[in-house]
Formats: C-alpha cells, structure tokens, sequence
C-alpha cells in the first residue's frame, strides 16, 4: 500500500502540473504600458508665426474669432455665481488654442483630421460652501469639427463643450463632465474693454513678446449648475478675457499672477504681474481699472502695491500659492483685502496651477466696496519660462 | 544478498512471512540493467523524446501564432470594452464619432483606422498600421501618452510640443524599440512601406519603449501613425475602421446604441478575438491530431520496450519474489524506471520540440496568413503551459503504456516465471479475445464516426479507436498468417524459410507490437497521403473549371490567398476599352455575417447561425459555366443566370457544412449595412479556397446593400484567335510603373493557388516523416531486442552448424517478414484512414467535400518504407549475432 501511495503522489504531482495549463495567462490589457522617444525638437518654428509686435486695432465681431496665424489663442470664461438659497460656486471654462505649426501640412485628398490646430479646454466648478473643486480637462483637434472657433456667429467648441452666442451679445456657455454640469446664458453690459494699449498687451521686454487681448467684463450670468445629480438654478456675473500671441515669457520670469475682480458697484478691476526669479513683478506688469460705465484707466506696475498675508500648500504638487492678499491702488484711493474662497482650486491636469474664485472687500474712494473675482496664479509648481 | 534481509528488519516482522525488504536494491539492480543494455533505452527514451517533441512543437507554434495575433490584438485594443464596426467595408463614417463626442459627450470614445501593410525595410513583413488620435487614447491605451518612464514631472506640454511631427507631419510613424533595433532603425529614419501594391514612404519619428517583456512582443509588429496620415495613406478620408469606446456597464452604451445608424454595429472587444478562435480551431485541432498520432506510434514502442525489459528479467523477478520482494515493489520497480526514462524522454523532447516549433512556426504562420488572418511571428513564445503539457503526456503516455507490462511483472509467480513459454502460451489464449476487441473497437469506432454534428474531437477518438483496434487485430492475423506462410517459405527457402515464421509466431507477444506499431505509421502515411492526394486532384479539377477567365488583374495582396484593397477605378473603364477583351467579369469581397438559414420558407424554421463569411459580389460568372456545383435548385444546368438576374445566392459548401446544416437550405440570411437581408439560395457550390464560407451575390445587389462600388479583381476573357500571353504581355506594358495592378495569365493564377496548396500542406507532410521517424525507432528497438533476447537460442543453432550467412539470412528474413507484414496490414488500414479523414475530418474540419482518390504508388511505397524499415533494423543483430562467440553464447550458468 505504501508504494501505492508513492504512486499516487506522483500522479497528484502530475495533475498538479496540468492545471498549471489551465490556469488564465496574463493578459496585455492591464499590463501594456510604454513610453515613447520622440524626435527631437524640430528646430525654432516660432519665428513663421505671426506676432504681436504693435497695437492694432480689434475689430468686433471678427476678431471674437480664432486668429490661427498666431501660435497661442485663449477664451477665458470665469465668473462667481450663487443659487437662490445663497449657495456659492465659481467657473471657469476655458478654450486655448494652439497651432503646432504655422501651417498645416499640404496633402492631396487630405484628410479631416489633418491639422495643425489644437484646442484644449480647462472646465471647473469650485463649491464654495461644499468646500470642494472639481477641474476638468479635454483635447483634441481642430477637425474633423470636434472643436474650433468662428467670429460670426461667434462660437468656441471642443465636443460638447461650448461657448455659443444666441443673439448678439448674448452667449450661451455649455460643460459637461462625469460630476458637474454647467448651462449658462451670459449678457453683456459693457463693451468690450482693449487692455494694454489699445489691447497690445506687452508681456515682456523683448519684440513680439507681447498679446492682443480684450475683455468682456460684468456680464450677467443665469443659468444651471449641477453637481453629482444635484442641480443649482443661479445668478451671477462672468468676465471673459480672449487673448493671442506668439510670445514665450522673457528669460527669468517663472510665472504671473492674475487678478480680475468685479466690483458689486459695476466696476472692475484686471491686474497681472509677472513674476522674476528674484521675487520682484516684471516692469511690463500692468492692469486695468473699468468704471461701471465702462470707461478704462490703465495702472502700471508701480502704481499697485500687493502684500501676500498668507499661503496654501498644495498637498499634490507641494508649492505654496498666496491666498490672502491685501491691495492697495492709490492712485484709485482704493484698500482691498481678500482671500481665496475655498483654499484648494489647484488643477492638476496637463499643467498644473491655481485658479479660482476670490472675494475682496475693503474701499474705493472711500465708499465701501465688496468684490467677486477670480485670480490665476502659475508658475508655482511647474516654472513657465522653461515650459513655455 | 545479506542485504535483502537484514536482521532488523526480520525480527521487527515477525509475524510476516516473508520480511519486507527495502526498495534501494532494487532500483539499483535497474540501473545496473540500464547500464548493461543502454541500447534498449536509448530507444525508449527517443521514442517519448520525438513524441513530446511533435506535440511541443505544433503546440508551441500553433499558439505562438495565435498569442502573437492575440497580444497585438489585446495591444491594440487596450482597455477597450466595445467596438462600433461597420457592416460594409468601407467602413465607419467618421460623423458619426463626431457626434458621439459632440453630441452625447462620450468622451470614452476613440477612432481608429488600421490596415495592414509590408514594412519593405523590415524583411518585407506584415505590419499592422493604426492610425490613433493621440488625444482620444489616454482612456485605452498609454503607449503614448504614458511618458512616467522618460522625461520627469517637468509638464507634459512639452510630450504635447514632441507630438508636433507625429500629428502634423504626414506618414509619420512610431514603432517599437525591439523592431527599431533589430533592423537598425533610428528616429528620424524613412521607412518604405507598401500598401496594396502602393508604395509610401514613412518617417519614423518616435520609438516605443514598452515597459515589459509582454507589451513588447505585442507591439512587435505595430506601427503607430496619426489617424491623419493613416486615412490618406489608405484612401479612407472620412471613415474610420472603428470606434473604440469603453463601457463600464451596458446601460452607458444605451445612448448610443439609440444613434446607431443600420450600417454599423456594437460588438465587444472580446468577439474580434473569438472570431479568430473559432476561424482557426479546426485548423489547429487537425495539427494536434496529427502530433498526438506520433505519440501513440510512440507508446507502442515503449510498451514494446517496457514488455521487453520485464519478460526478459522474468528469471530475475522470480527469484527476487523468492527473496521476498513484494509484488508492489516489482510493480514499482517496472513504472519507477519508466518514469524516471519518460521525465528524461520528456525533458529531452521538450528540447527537441522548441527547436522543431522554430521550424514550423513559419510553416504555420504562412498557412494562417494565406488563409486566415495576418500574423507574423518573430520568434515561438515558449509558455510554460505547453511545456508542462508536453511533460504531462509524455510522462502519462509512458506510465501507461507500462501499466500492462508492470502488471505482467508483478503477477510473476515464483514457480512458473522461470518459464518463458508461459506468457506466449497465455498469448495465444488471448488471441480470439483480441478478435472480439477488435471487432467492439471498430464498431464503436465507426459508430462515433457516424455521429452526426459529433464535431472533430468525437471523429478523431473515432479514428483512434479504428486505429487501435487494427492494432488489436494484428496478433491473431500474425499468427494466422505465419501458419499459411510457414509451408510455403519452407519450400522456397528450405530450413531457414521454415524457421522465420515460426519464430515469429512463437515470440508473438513481441513481434505482433512491432509489427503492430510499424503498422500504424505505415497507415498513417497512407492515408495521408491518400488524403492530400485527393485533394490536390480535386483542388487542381476545381481550378481547370472555375478559373475559366484568360488573365486576372488584381491589386497585389499581403497574403497569397487574399485581395486586400480595390482596383483603381480608372483601370477598370479602361479595361472595357481594350480591344481584344470580349467580355469582363467583376468581381469584390467582403467579410459579412451569415445570420440565419431556413430551411423551409413556407414553416419559417430559422436556423439561427452566427458565422463570418466572405461575401463575393460578381457581375458575371468566372467559370462561363463550368463550375461545378454540389446542389441546384431548380432542373437547370447553369444556375448563374438566376445570380445574375438577382433572383437568390449562390452559398459555399463549406459555409453549410460547418454551420452543421446538412440539406441546402431555402434561404440565407446576412447582415448587410441595410439590416439584415434574406436572399433565396439557388445553388451550393464548391469552393475550396476558403473554409470560411462564401455567398455569391450579385453585384447589384450587393451594391444596392452594401454601397460599396469598389472593384477587388477582374477577370478577362479574350477574344477567340488572340494570344493571351501577348495579351498579358501588352497589359503589363501599360501598367509598367503602375504597383498597385498585377495582371496574371490564367496559368498563372492556377499555379499560384497550388503552390499556396502545396505549402498548406508541407507542414503535414512534416508531420508524417516524423510520424515514420518514430515507427522506425519503434521497430528498430523492438526487432533488435527480439534479436539479441534470442542470442542463446541463435547460440545453440550455431553450435549445431548454423554458417554466419545462415544466420544473417535468418535474421533479415525474420525481420523481413515482419516489414512486409506491417505493410501489408497496414494497406487496408490506410485505405480506411483515408476515407475517414476525406469523408469525415476534412467535412468536418473544413466543410470541403473531396473526391477519392487512389494512387497504387500510395500504396506500394508504403509497403517498401515499412520492409527496408524492418530490414535496416535486422541489420545491427544479424552483425552482433554473426561476430558472436558461440560458446559465450550458449553459457548461461
């Protein structure tokens, strides 16, 4: 019997090595992963693109358009929003453009998808009293008509993300992501407001570094917001900046810091600094004062003074970004402190940075004043001269 | 011999009769036997090597093929879960991803359109070209946009600023670094690729660095381009081969499922696999037949071998059990030795078996190119399964093939096992039991055969158990013929023509395997070859009646069998100009689903079928009517006129064969881009160019249904009295410099498609060397241990006056006999193989009907292999017993 049973030990071995057969094989689905050695850059196709060199004068409604000649284009859709029963959120959706050449490639018979153009858009919703910030990010190319922009009628698109105008003067702005939802009707109140000089917007000392960029500030917004499957009617106001350039931020400058704020008065308030190595703002830093009538004074750089009072720290990419600041313009007699309404409106999607909603309160000419904006802060984890 | 019993071990058993004794003496006594006759083991081990070897091989190249397609499939599909595919082969028309991304906001979407082309720089092999939107491929695939293994965390604008030249240069290709650096291709280079026939020139602008060893064998032979460069380069402005789409569950597809216009369908990643499977399942299963026939040749030798080892240490048993050895431990002691030769034979043969799959993985990858699907196979993946598979049954074909002599060992009794006429005495007692297993065998072999719908592996243990019980048979028939020979040997050879026969009906117990296994080889290269030779006639008949057209133009295809891509439109008008062209037939395929047939209209009994056929639309008959045809419905002689006239279809045999539908049936019903369509079956006729099936459709219909208004091939019938190789000649001319055109002459054409048949099959033919390679182990081991068993018996003959050339004489009669028997035998055998795999396997396999035929050459070849086989293994014992000296010989004591 003993020697039975060495047999049987045998056998059981055996059969232990035939299920070894059946058993499932790995699979290349969760496993195929690979990265890519490019072809070095392509040599310096900048200077082929056209530049912003002097202020020429915007026309409207062509130039709500793209402007493909230049190499870098936005659409930036940002505004500070509440729901009847006083629940506050902000958004931003925003449309860049981006020619990868200066020109598309000639091809007979070419495809749909032949292009040099690519959009991609940042969508997010910060929840204020939820504490919480939803970003959002898509690409693609401008073809095959899954995204683009026109000036008549004026619309952006990248799939079913949209800014679309219904009438004149009146844009209809449509995201969607897995969690939040977005459907607004804006309307303007004020004309377009040229920054810079007379909408050349210098960005640094050298030639062609510099923007056309415009602004549609204190626009009023109604519409829906949903988070999960909770749906919010609200009011608001929304500032549309659309800026184009061919420019990359001067040796030295590792980022900018943006601020538009508007006023509960009707005005409105636009500020950049560009940031130096050293700490400083670049000279070329400049803002913009818009009354409620719309009537524009341009500030320099040394007509504001901005002091950070305190900092967050992104737990993702470690850097510290302001979110408490006090301005003081006194040029406008005007005294603000403010804060960042919920402390994390980081996004990290292809770049990372901080862009969110802000309020401000303090006077102007001594009539106190409330303020709702936004301010863009980059630069901080990722340095934009080396990645521009 | 203290050694056996010690005291210990006595006094500790005292109530045992017989002290049990330890197993290390014995298995030392079998290395001793193992030392002094390597010969016989050498044999064995061989024997389970070249049987392992076979099936490790066939194994390891069928599925290195099939892992191959499968891992650039899975590459290429990543974490897709669905597919939309079109129903008509100009594919997906790209609005319609349009709208899934812009209208419903399914960003889990991604276009892809793909083909196949040759990388000319590349050894001229297969590539599979996927042109990819990098923006739409993060969700399914992270080759490229997954850059955490080279630059940092510094942004990935900078990946998006590298991507210009894929995405805006044209023709721009990424590929893998194992393909880059075996052929020296660097970044930058231009890489020559033809596509149908038309040559493109590609810049390789990245290469892939897959992460692990999986992806890299799986992307080995992809190329990546933007979906830009690959709609040019294909022709496929706006159309898109597929849309990937991810879904976490069914209800996400609902939305889209809603937009989904007639001409495409929802599939799930997994069926394009499955499709593949089951294209291929028959194919295989014929080859692993083929192999494990080996191994049955291969375990009569070693139950041939094992029987040997045990009847000749019978004496030796007898007395061991008198020492008290028990009837386990011999039980033991035969199977411990076969084990531990089959896990060496095993070992061996699995050696043996990667080197051999090297060899034939080319051979199975042509086969599966010229008829299934393009694959090409760098090197044979060894997965560890088909080893441990080939290791399993060796071991298992060697352990049971020992149980009997084992058994035969164990139930030596002390008294009789010394003498040796017990077991052929016993031998002859079994004798008309082994004519009633063989009548049970046959009959039940038969009765599986004749299964209806009993599917490939009922039919093959069918063909087995006729096999085996032909082998049950040859003992009796042995003996009875040996009693007929024996007086007419006599009168033709005197006293040693007396002898042989009754030598070998004496020791039958062993001659009757030998013969027996050689036997079985013999009949398997007789049917075989019956088999192939039938089909090569058929298949040359079918080709001198359907190719009846004088020239064929066609676009150069990838594979031999298949057209891929259309002929230039503008060719096809010119081509009704020429003046001595009297008339053209078009023609264009497609895949398509075969969905249902009925049987009977008037009832509607649908048989639902699920198959993927080629679908030809024609505008006129390539055959002019001489195609022959299995079925047709009407009393007509021609039924291509009702084709023509759009009145039904023409189906292949084999699409009803394989679908299990035994009769013609009413109608066929297949998805069309216009839903699915039902058309009248006028005609089955034969096509054995595909195993898929084929459905002749008209081409107005087809173009009707499927919209598709592109020409694959033409044939061209020229006017009486006018040359066709001037013809030829004079087309060639005008598409001098044109690559997309090749014009064959009809016997041309002809010659083509045999040579594709004859590399089909040169993998068989393979299979069968091997197949007699092991039956001549087999007879060599088992006719020589006959021999020199009889070395005492040879001995005293000598001593008695028996001259050397007597004794070589008597040897190569003896073994002589024994080929020619094994020949003999193994002709009806063979016959019946035959019939079985033309009438059943290759029905069943394939659903191709052949025509039987009979070639004697066949026959009497065979008959030589299994006699000079019988002779050349007579040789070594007739020289051994020649050099012997007799009285060393004729010592025992």
């Amino acid at each position: 019997m003993k020697n039975l049973k060495q047999f049987a030990f045998v056998f059981v071995a055996i059969a232990v090595a035939l299920t070894i057969t059946f058993y499932p094989r790995a699979g290349i689905t969760n496993s195929g992963k690979a990265s890519v050695q490019w072809l070095a850059g392509q040599g310096e196709p900048q200077s082929e693109f056209l530049q912003a060199i002097a202020p020429k004068p915007l026309k409207f409604p062509q130039d709500l358009g793209p402007h493909e000649g230049y190499q870098t284009e936005w659409w930036y859709y940002t505004g500070n929003i509440e729901a009847e029963d006083g629940h506050e959120f902000g958004y931003q959706l925003t449309f860049f453009r981006r020619a990868l050449t200066p020109e598309t490639a000639a091809v007979d018979d070419a495809s749909d998808w032949r292009s040099n153009q690519i959009y991609f858009s940042h969508f997010t919703i910060s929840d204020i009293d939820g504490n919480k910030f939803y970003p959002h990010e898509r690409f693609s190319r401008q073809s095959a008509k899954l995204s683009g922009a026109q000036a008549v009628p004026y619309r952006v698109w990248l799939e079913d993300w949209s800014a679309t105008e219904i009438e004149p003067g009146k844009v209809h702005l449509v995201a969607k992501a897995d969690d939040v939802a977005l459907d607004l009707t804006l309307n303007e109140t004020l004309p377009p407001v040229l920054q810079g000089d007379r909408g050349f917007s210098k960005k640094g000392p050298e030639e062609g570094n510099a923007s056309y960029y415009y602004s549609i500030v204190q626009q009023q917004t109604e519409g829906t917001v949903a988070i999960a499957d909770k749906s919010y009617a609200v009011t608001g106001r929304t500032w549309k900046d659309h800026e184009y350039s061919t420019s990359a931020l001067s040796p030295g400058t590792v980022g900018w810091d943006w601020f538009s704020l508007q006023f509960d008065d009707g005005s409105a308030l636009m500020l950049y600094g560009l940031r130096q190595e050293n700490g400083d703002i670049a000279d070329v830093s400049s803002g913009t004062y818009v009354s409620a009538t719309g009537e524009t004074q341009p500030i320099n750089h040394t007509e504001w003074q901005l002091d950070v009072l305190d900092t967050w720290r992104s737990t993702k990419t470690k850097s510290s970004y302001p979110s408490r600041w006090h301005l003081e313009i006194p040029k406008l007699d005007l005294v603000l402190d403010g804060k960042s309404l919920i402390a994390n409106q980081e996004l990290n999607v292809s770049t990372n940075y901080w862009e969110g909603a802000v309020g401000f309160t303090g006077t102007v000419a001594n009539q106190a004043v409330n303020a709702k904006g936004y301010v863009e802060m980059t630069g901080y984890a990722d340095r934009l001269d080396v990645v521009l | 011999m203290s050694e056996f019993s010690s005291p210990d071990s006595a006094n500790s058993s005292v109530n045992q009769s017989i002290p049990t004794v330890d197993n290390a003496p014995l298995w030392r006594l079998a290395w001793r036997r193992v030392r002094r006759r390597p010969f016989q083991y050498v044999l064995f081990v061989l024997g389970i090597a070249i049987g392992v070897a076979m099936l490790v091989s066939i194994d390891l190249a069928n599925g290195s093929a099939q892992r191959a397609f499968e891992l650039s499939t899975d590459a290429i599909a990543g974490r897709t879960t669905h597919r939309i595919e079109a129903i008509s082969p100009i594919g997906v028309d790209e609005e319609l991803y349009r709208e899934l991304r812009t209208e419903l906001g399914y960003t889990q979407s991604a276009p892809i359109v793909e083909g196949y082309v040759v990388a000319e720089d590349l050894d001229r092999q297969p590539m599979r070209l996927v042109g990819v939107d990098f923006f739409a491929e993060a969700p399914f695939r992270s080759y490229l946009n997954d850059n955490s293994g080279s630059s940092s965390n510094d942004d990935s604008d900078q990946g998006i600023e590298a991507l210009t030249a894929f995405i805006t240069e044209p023709n721009t290709v990424i590929l893998a670094r194992d393909t880059a650096s075996e052929y020296d291709v660097q970044v930058g280079d231009r890489l020559n690729l033809t596509l149908a026939g038309q040559p493109t020139a590609a810049k390789v602008v990245g290469i892939l660095q897959p992460a692990n060893a999986l992806t890299r064998d799986a992307l080995s032979n992809v190329l990546f381009t933007d979906i830009a460069s690959a709609q040019e380069v294909m022709s496929m402005q706006g159309r898109l081969s597929h849309i990937d789409l991810i879904a976490d569950n069914e209800a996400d597809l609902a939305p889209i499922q809603a937009i989904l216009p007639e001409e495409v369908k929802l599939t799930t990643a997994q069926a394009q696999k499955n499709a593949v499977q089951q294209m291929t399942a028959a194919f295989k299963l014929n080859l692993t037949a083929l192999s494990l026939l080996a191994l049955v040749v291969g375990m009569f030798l070693i139950y041939n071998t094992v029987t040997f080892s045990v009847i000749q240490r019978r004496s030796l048993f007898g007395t061991l059990r008198c020492l008290g050895v028990t009837q386990g431990q011999l039980f033991q002691l035969i199977l411990g030795e076969s084990l531990v030769l089959s896990i060496l034979g095993s070992v061996i043969g699995l050696g043996l078996g990667i080197v051999l799959g090297r060899v034939i993985v080319g051979l199975i990858t042509q086969t599966i190119n010229d008829f299934y699907f393009v694959v090409y196979v760098r090197d044979i993946s060894v997965s560890n399964a088909t080893l441990v598979k080939g290791m399993g049954v060796g071991i298992f074909a060697a352990l049971f093939a020992s149980v009997i002599p084992a058994i035969e060992a164990m139930r030596t009794s002390p008294n009789n096992s010394l003498k040796r006429s017990t077991l052929e005495g016993k031998v002859k007692k079994v004798l008309p039991w082994l004519v009633v297993a063989w009548a049970v065998f046959t009959v039940g072999g038969f009765g599986l055969l004749s299964i209806k719908n009993g599917g490939l592996v009922i039919a093959f243990t069918g063909l087995f158990a006729i096999l085996l019980a032909a082998a049950f048979l040859t003992p009796p028939a042995t003996a009875l013929l040996m009693e007929w020979l024996s007086p007419t040997l006599s009168r033709l050879l005197g006293i040693l023509g007396k002898m042989a026969p009754r030598d070998i009906a004496r020791s039958l117990s062993r001659t009757s395997i030998a013969i027996a296994s050689l036997m079985v080889a013999v009949s398997v290269i007789v049917g075989v070859s019956v088999m192939v030779g039938s089909f090569r006639t058929t298949v040359v008949q079918w080709l001198d009646q359907t190719l009846q057209a004088d020239i064929y133009v066609t676009p150069p295809s990838t594979t031999a069998n298949r057209v891929f891509g259309s002929v230039d439109p503008t060719v096809v008008q010119e081509a009704y100009t020429w003046a001595e062209i009297d008339h053209i037939v078009t023609y264009n395929d497609t895949d398509a689903e075969v969905v249902a047939f009925n049987r009977d209209a008037a009832n509607q009994s649908e048989i639902a079928v699920d198959r993927s056929v080629k679908l030809i639309s024609a505008d006129g008959d390539v055959s002019a009517g001489q195609r022959p045809y299995a079925w047709i419905r009407d009393n007509v002689k021609d039924p291509w006129p009702q084709l023509d006239a759009g009145e039904g279809v023409i189906i292949s045999e084999a699409l009803m064969l394989r679908a299990g539908v035994s009769e013609p049936p009413e109608t066929v019903t297949v998805e069309s881009p216009q839903g699915s369509l039902t058309y009248p079956v006028v005609a089955v006729f034969y096509d054995y160019s595909s195993d898929r099936g084929t459905v002749l459709l008209d081409d107005d219909l087809y173009l009707e249904a499927w919209q598709d208004p592109s020409i694959a091939s033409l044939g061209l019938f020229v006017k009486p009295d006018v040359d066709v190789d001037a013809v030829v000649t004079q087309l060639r001319q005008t598409f001098k410099g044109r690559q997309d055109l090749v014009a064959q002459s009809n016997r041309n054409l002809r010659q083509g498609s045999l040579e594709i048949f004859d590399r089909t099959f040169a993998i068989t033919g393979a299979l069968r060397l091997l197949a007699v390679v092991v039956a001549f182990i087999g007879v060599l081991s088992a006719l020589m241990s006959l021999q020199l068993e009889r070395t005492r018996e040879l001995g005293i003959l000598r001593a008695n006056g028996m001259t050397p050339p007597q004794m070589w004489k008597l040897t190569l009669l003896e073994t002589g006999i024994m080929g020619s028997l094994a020949g003999f035998f193994a002709m009806p055998l063979g016959y019946v193989l035959a019939w079985i795999l033309i009438y059943v396997i290759n029905v069943r396999s394939f659903g191709w009907t052949l025509q039987m035929q009979i070639e004697p050459s066949y026959f009497w070849q065979a008959w030589i292999v299994a006699v000079v086989a019988a002779l050349l293994a007579g040789v070594y014992p007739a020289w051994r017993l020649g050099e012997m000296v007799v009285a060393t010989a004729i010592r025992e004591e």
